[in-house]
């Protein structure tokens, strides 16, 4: 009890240490979110500086922005003004939910049925494996995204190649997002299996002659999966670059393109909301990583 | 005779593939009269001309440019975006790590609890926001890369400082009166470097891939400089008439990033 007290404040100060990084960084970036293809009249400009109060000494607009952030409101977008963070990202949201969730599962399932595969092949066919899974690692997305429109949309015509127009839609994205994290998940799996496989509990329960299922799934499988999940919080870190990228190729109206986008029209309060969305989920991420961890593995819990 | 295995082959791979790396971006440095590449003449008789066009081997893209010269171009500024990342951003970790595991204490504890918090954050999203205070450019893009990507570095340093710190050859010269500053530079770095390398080799690969994807997204360099990333980028648009733009590059990201990632590997660690 005390230790999940104490991770919860350490979670609740990095996401302030984030919010002044990003608050003091994109306060330094040359240039205005009002500078535009027409030069606006000095008075105007002076006008608008006022309103969305930066024409204030800088501690005065961090302490402002900051208690405005911590009651929960995340202010409106300067680019398309009357507009409110919180609406833009709670219609973004569900969107990079339902992706990323899918892309999340996809590469749970293959980096287990790939890790398995790889852990129970005998030498040169696990090298092989080895081998190939590096060169999946390595694919970055953007080429693995073009692939595959290039072939499901362009030459067979099954999905479409962009926007989001439902279920179809998720197919492809999700594909490109899930193949690269997969790949490295699989290459840990695989590890922390052979491992087990040659540790003393798990040949005594061989010796015992338990069923075969039982003795991989129970002693196997099980036991292995620690690896796995305590690497869950960094590798969602993984699944959030990688919708920055895919969602801006494939036009999905989702958090990672509201990212880009923000930071492309210097639009302070969207790239300050839209940074915190990100922390508190790979925060959030980290925390269930670990209590998952706990409960499929007493191991952990003693330490 | 030595059979051949998976890991030799990637072995052999990864050396020979930084080589090749290594002879493009002297290719590149080269002047355009030495080498017969102009990654910017435009003819515009020859838009977006297929691989095989007399004088362009590879074709010519959505201006006429020449797509060798500008991969060739391309390949050597990449490389050296990565090659800077990853020098950096290593020696950002190193110094990091040895500060803090050489001075132990409250001070290791703040410098760890700091990194945690750096460490939480995925490196694209550091990187982008510091684009906004960079602006565009080479520069901007290795000085965002490296600053979003050195925790890891750090972190091993620190570790191996550590296990330095318990040898008894350390304990050997420090009762023989040797200053701080002796025992840094003359037992601390040369016993890390070993693992410096190692850490560099796997560092590279990521600033390469950060740099394309900064590019592709159109934050990192801006369309008349050529990178693998902005290549991509073009290739991508002008995807369905002609798929080899965007293959070319997309080739020479793969071989780099394995190349890279397979020396790291087999040459220690992991």
């Amino acid at each position: 009890m005390k230790r999940i007290l104490r991770r919860l404040i350490a979670s609740i100060l990095l996401v302030w240490a984030v919010f002044t990084l990003t608050f003091f960084l994109s306060r330094m970036a040359p240039g205005s979110p009002f500078q535009g293809e027409r030069k606006l009249p000095p008075e105007i400009m002076q006008t608008l500086l006022a309103y969305y109060h930066l024409d204030r000494p800088l501690p005065v607009q961090y302490w402002e922005v900051l208690k405005k952030t911590a009651s929960g409101d995340l202010g409106s977008s300067f680019k398309n003004p009357g507009v409110s963070v919180s609406e833009v990202i709670g219609r973004a949201l569900p969107v990079s939910m339902v992706l990323g969730g899918t892309a999340f599962l996809e590469s749970i399932v293959l980096a287990l049925c790939l890790g398995l595969w790889m852990a129970r092949s005998g030498e040169p066919a696990a090298g092989l494996l080895r081998t190939l899974s590096s060169v999946w690692v390595a694919l970055p997305s953007f080429l693995l995204a073009a692939l595959l429109i290039e072939v499901f949309s362009v030459k067979l015509g099954i999905f479409p190649p962009a926007l989001w127009t439902g279920w179809s839609s998720v197919v492809l994205p999700s594909l490109a997002m899930s193949i690269a994290p997969a790949g490295y998940l699989a290459r840990i799996f695989a590890t922390s299996l052979s491992e087990t496989f040659r540790s003393p509990f798990f040949q005594a329960a061989r010796g015992r002659g338990i069923s075969h299922w039982r003795l991989l799934s129970a002693h196997g499988i099980l036991p292995s999966l620690n690896a796995v999940v305590s690497i869950l919080g960094p590798i969602s870190a993984s699944f959030l670059t990688g919708s920055f990228v895919v969602e801006s190729l494939f036009a999905i109206p989702g958090i990672g393109r509201v990212f880009v986008l923000s930071v492309m029209n210097r639009d302070y309060p969207m790239i300050m909301g839209t940074t915190l969305v990100y922390t508190g989920f790979l925060v959030g991420m980290t925390l269930v990583g670990d209590a998952i961890g706990e409960w499929i593995d007493p191991r952990v819990r003693s330490l | 005779m030595r059979s051949i295995t998976p890991a030799r082959i990637r072995k052999t791979f990864g050396i020979g593939g930084i080589l090749f790396f290594l002879f493009l971006v002297v290719f590149a440095i080269l002047p355009g009269q030495l080498t017969g590449l102009d990654p910017v003449r435009q003819d515009t008789r020859l838009v977006l001309a297929a691989p095989g066009t007399p004088g362009h081997p590879l074709g010519c893209d959505f201006l006429g440019r020449d797509n060798l010269s500008r991969l060739v171009s391309g390949s050597g500024v990449s490389l050296l975006i990565g090659l800077s990342v990853g020098v950096l951003s290593t020696v950002l970790g190193a110094f990091w790590g040895l500060l803090s595991g050489y001075a132990g204490g409250t001070f290791d504890t703040v410098l760890m609890r700091l990194l945690e918090v750096w460490y939480a954050l995925p490196e694209l999203l550091i990187a982008t926001i510091l684009m906004l205070v960079l602006g565009h450019g080479i520069v901007s893009v290795v000085v965002a890369l490296s600053i979003g990507g050195w925790m890891g570095v750090a972190r091993v340093v620190r570790a191996e400082t550590l296990k330095i710190r318990e040898q008894a050859y350390l304990e050997a010269a420090r009762s023989l009166g040797a200053t701080p500053l002796r025992l840094l530079l003359k037992h601390f770095v040369p016993n890390l470097l070993p693992v410096l390398f190692v850490l560099l080799l796997f560092r590279i690969p990521g600033g390469i891939l950060g740099e394309s994807t900064l590019s592709f997204l159109g934050l990192g360099l801006s369309p008349p400089a050529s990178s693998w990333g902005t290549l991509v980028n073009e290739g991508w648009k002008a995807l369905p008439l002609t798929p080899w733009i965007l293959a070319f590059p997309a080739i020479m990201i793969i071989l780099a990033l394995l190349a890279f990632q397979w020396a790291g590997e087999e040459s220690g660690i992991r």
